[in-house]
């Protein structure tokens, strides 16, 4: 990962009952330095615990694609945490 | 309406799904058949007598992968057009949640990619439905998409 100096401000949505428990849909975040969707996700689990419980059936994705936990996040990238999807 | 290469439709709405229209708007004088998919709201889940549902989606991202699902179809099947719709918000029994009408040619094209495409949507878009019961709601079970597994720490420059 390369080194990063400047601010990184990101965009986070919340869906579902992902959504219920943050208690709001959008949110954005800023880190100084490199960090990871894992990071960002456990950056809201330190301030809503009963995410930790969904962790496990938790997808998440980075500008509208499923993205690996460990992504890197870039500034102005929009990450969403998606619990399982039930449409149809 | 949006349209793609293909002619093809995908939308999210939020008003009743017009399924007579779309099924009518897939069809061309070269196709032999049309086969839909009409799904539409259950009275009951799992035994539980079901008031409404509300769907919510992650729209940008669900009209994307909704997309996806019509290229997918394109190439796996000789098919000629798809329309796809969901409908979002609060819907009653009986009521239309999602259609699919695939043309092709032939019949045994248009039945795989509409099996296809429905299979699909369930597990790859992000729509959510809430389930509301006499006695409460709850976020229904749902299936989890395929993510991508981690990527390699040392990635060689390509």
């Amino acid at each position: 990962m390369p080194p990063v100096s400047q601010t990184i401000r990101v965009t986070v949505l919340f869906f579902g009952r992902l959504k219920d428990l943050a208690g709001h849909a959008e949110d954005s975040a800023e880190f100084s330095d490199a960090t990871t969707i894992e990071q960002l996700f456990a950056l809201y689990t330190a301030r809503y615990p009963e995410l930790a419980k969904y962790r496990s059936s938790v997808v998440a994705s980075r500008n509208q694609e499923f993205a690996a936990w460990d992504t890197p996040l870039r500034s102005g990238d929009e990450v969403a945490f998606l619990p399982p999807v039930s449409g149809g | 309406m949006a349209t793609l290469p293909h002619n093809d439709i995908f939308q999210l709405v939020r008003e009743p799904i017009d399924t007579v229209a779309l099924a009518g708007v897939v069809r061309a004088p070269e196709d032999g058949a049309v086969v839909t998919f009409d799904g539409f709201v259950r009275n009951q889940s799992h035994n539980r007598p079901t008031l409404y549902l509300d769907y919510e989606a992650y729209e940008s991202m669900a009209l994307t992968k909704m997309r996806e699902i019509g290229l997918q179809i394109h190439e796996k099947y000789r098919i000629h057009r798809v329309a796809m719709v969901h409908r979002l918000g609060r819907l009653e029994i009986g009521e239309t949640s999602v259609f699919i009408a695939v043309s092709a040619p032939h019949r045994a094209a248009a039945f795989d990619a509409c099996r296809f495409a429905i299979d699909t949507l369930k597990r790859t878009v992000p729509i959510w439905k809430k389930e509301y019961f006499e006695d409460g709601a709850v976020w229904a079970d749902g299936e989890m998409p395929p993510a991508p597994a981690a990527t390699p720490r040392a990635k060689p420059a390509s």
